[in-house]
């Protein structure tokens, strides 16, 4: 028993890389993703246009091409970046066009009617948008940027492939020197699967209190 | 030491990138097509009376849907050789996904069976169907309007984490991209040109999901668009 | 499950002295959902031929009452004798071939219509009829177009529920239901979910049918049509039948007080 303690203590330890490239990549995406619904939302095709651009090419390529252009690629234009950096750009950009999309579909779940009944109420566009829609727009994104939340912890894998020491590339590592990769591995997966289940337990709690209170929108 | 070149001279690689497209196709389609018919009798599990089915059905899920893909691919080639079950890589990569398609696809499909109304089923029963032919001919026709668009998109979503295969030595795409990209040292104009390669499909197929969550979606917004012209002052809460 | 042919024998001298043998025969029906007894120890009997109403306040347990009778919803305790099939309730969960024997005897029509909106009014009509009945295509789209053409949307036929106004689709329900050839018909508030102009075309199919000397059970709050059509009315409150006997009986002169409190608050309807 004393024998797996080192390298599962060793995987253990790459929870903390995890997460922190999880949420912060999240919240990259949270934050910028507004000024890019603004975009989708806006009279000017072209601005519209760009967002489709942007959000169907960053999410049509798989996230470990992103990885090794954001790491590998660079350098041949001379920049050269460290796997932390280029990973939490790379996460920050995928979360960002999935975030914009999440609140782009949001937003066409509010009913037309909450816009007209707020300008009938001589409500400006600041505070309808503040007290009439960004709730009504949580509450409808919510279960999504939770399951968007976990998707990111997911794709925080693939850091491993570019030499970033998370609990994948942790367990890839023991896996070599001690051998057993499926002790190595499903301890790395338990870990996930411990990240991502109150996540999900949390949101369908949220969901569920939120919808019961209010007819379906 | 700046290189744009990568700029023009992406193309160039194509050709080399091509028997990757092709093996990530194959693995797209096998790993979607079993998938998608465990996911089916997953979600008919969920909803089973037995507490015993269920729960194992939403453990087998939860499990598929919570790991990363990379981890389910490790485990298959580097970890199933410890209890006897020794994988070539693309027979891994093949398990690794479609476990993930089963998993994935699962709540797709049970939210398409649940969005059929309750009424469906009364009204099935009341002429005496048999539960075959309900869900033969009343309920998974009314249910694939609303699974089909999203299990659309899990296909692409699997056609990218094809992507990872080349981790265990999988000859596809990316492990081209490498081959090719190291003559030269030319990283940024071999994997701009994978990008290129994965957009040549996933871009035509988010067109198509598109399409059809215009085109599909639930009979009512459909025949309210149709019957505009001839609407009645009556409700008409078809398929409520 | 049949009945001996001795009691059946009992059963119908027990009955000489009614118009017509009843078709269905309920005895001591309860249902509970949880905590509420939305059916309590009702006794029914519906005679052949014949139209029975059931009327009462909402929540009194009428739907839930008629849906006991197809086996929609199934009752925790009492008999069910319909036709030639007679089902106890309490001990083991009934067999889906006595459920289905039950509900080959009876069509439903309900007050959400339920048609099958991805398929047309003929498809709609014929699809049972194929499937259960065994009847070939032809023949099965063959009456189905006969009852469409019954109930006054022979032209419909190759329309979609979504492309036909409420009472039209009610009316395609109700050739659906027909279509099965039951020998008795249950209405769970046919016209409720519609505007009253268009609901008389509803009331004025079921008229017909009435002529026609189809048994039928209809779960109303159409008066009028209650105290016309009707051979006999059911007062249902809280679950429970307090009521029942001759429409104008009932209508004018009833003898529940409560009766009378639910009838002075819907009248002139």
């Amino acid at each position: 028993m004393d024998y797996w303690i080192e390298p599962l203590r060793y995987i253990a330890f790459g929870t903390g890389m995890t997460v922190m490239l999880t949420f912060g990549a999240a919240i990259i995406g949270i934050v910028l993703a507004v000024p890019l619904l603004l975009m989708a939302r806006s009279r000017f095709t072209a601005l519209r246009g760009l967002y489709h651009a942007f959000v169907h090419i960053v999410r049509g390529v798989p996230t470990l091409v992103w990885l090794f252009i954001a790491f590998f690629g660079v350098t041949q234009i001379g920049i050269v970046l460290d796997p932390i950096t280029s990973a939490m750009l790379t996460l920050g950009m995928i979360a960002t066009a999935n975030m914009a999309e999440i609140y782009r579909g949001g937003m066409q779940a509010i009913p037309a009617g909450q816009w007209e009944a707020a300008h009938a109420l001589s409500l400006d566009r600041s505070a309808t948008a503040r007290d009439i829609i960004a709730p009504q727009l949580f509450r409808a994104v919510s279960p999504s940027v939770a399951t968007q939340v976990i998707g990111l912890l997911k794709d925080s894998a693939l850091v491993s492939t570019i030499g970033v020491a998370d609990l994948v590339f942790r367990a890839g590592l023991m896996t070599q020197n001690y051998g057993n990769g499926l002790v190595m591995f499903a301890f790395a997966g338990l870990i996930y699967l411990a990240l991502s289940l109150p996540v999900g337990a949390l949101s369908r709690y949220v969901h569920a209190r939120i919808t019961r209170r209010y007819a379906v929108v | 030491m700046s290189d744009f070149s990568w700029l023009y001279d992406w193309p160039a690689h194509i050709p080399n990138l091509l028997p990757g497209l092709w093996t990530a196709i194959v693995i797209t389609v096998i790993a979607c097509s079993v998938g998608y018919v465990l996911g089916f009798f997953l979600a008919l599990m969920t909803e089973a009376p037995l507490r015993a089915v269920r729960y194992t059905a939403v453990v087998i899920v939860e499990v598929g849907r919570g790991l990363p893909i990379l981890v389910l691919m490790y485990i298959a080639y580097q970890g199933l050789p410890q209890v006897g079950v020794l994988l070539d890589p693309m027979p891994s990569a093949i398990a690794a996904l479609t476990y993930s398609a089963a998993a994935y696809s699962t709540e797709m499909i049970r939210a398409g069976l649940a969005s059929v109304p309750r009424g469906q089923f009364e009204a099935a029963a009341a002429v005496s169907l048999s539960r075959a032919d309900t869900y033969r001919f009343i309920i998974v026709p009314q249910a694939a309007r609303i699974s089909i668009p999203p299990l659309v998109n899990l296909t692409i979503t699997i056609f990218q984490a094809t992507s990872l295969a080349t981790v265990i030595t999988v000859s596809e795409i990316m492990h081209h991209a490498y081959l090719s990209g190291s003559i030269n040292f030319q990283y940024m104009s071999v994997y701009v040109a994978a990008a290129v390669l994965y957009l040549s499909i996933t871009l035509p197929g988010a067109i198509l999901t598109g399409y059809l969550e215009k085109n599909l979606g639930s009979p009512t917004k459909n025949a309210r668009r149709t019957s505009i012209r001839k609407r009645v002052t009556t409700k008409t809460p078809a398929g409520v | 499950m049949s009945v001996p042919s001795m009691s059946r024998a009992r059963l119908q001298s027990e009955n000489q002295a009614a118009m017509n043998a009843p078709y269905l025969t309920a005895e001591s029906l309860t249902k509970t959902f949880g905590e509420h007894r939305a059916v309590d120890e009702v006794s029914l009997s519906v005679p052949q031929g014949e139209v029975t109403s059931i009327i009462g306040p909402s929540g009194a347990g009428k739907s839930s009452f008629i849906r006991c009778l197809n086996l929609l919803e199934v009752p925790d305790s009492g008999r069910l004798r319909i036709g030639d099939d007679a089902l106890q309730f309490g001990g083991a969960e009934p067999r889906r071939s006595e459920i289905q024997a039950v509900r080959r005897h009876t069509g439903m029509v309900f007050q959400a219509f339920n048609l099958f909106p991805h398929l047309t009014a003929l498809k709609n009509v014929a699809l049972a009829q194929m499937r259960v009945l065994g009847r070939s295509r032809k023949e099965a789209e063959d009456r189905a177009m006969a009852q469409l053409e019954r109930v006054g949307l022979a032209d419909k036929a190759g329309s979609y529920p979504g492309q036909c106004s409420g009472g039209q689709q009610q009316r395609i329900a109700i050739a659906r239901a027909l279509a099965m050839d039951p020998d008795l018909m249950l209405f769970d508030e046919p016209t409720s979910g519609l505007d009253p102009e268009i609901g008389a075309e509803i009331l004025t199919v079921m008229r017909e049918l009435a002529a026609d000397k189809m048994t039928m059970l209809v779960v109303t709050h159409e008066m009028e049509f209650a105290r016309h059509v009707s051979n006999q009315i059911v007062v249902m409150v809280d679950g429970a039948v307090i009521e029942q006997g001759e429409p104008d009986k009932i209508m004018s002169d009833p003898e529940h007080q409560r009766t009378k409190q639910f009838l002075s608050a819907v009248l002139g309807r």
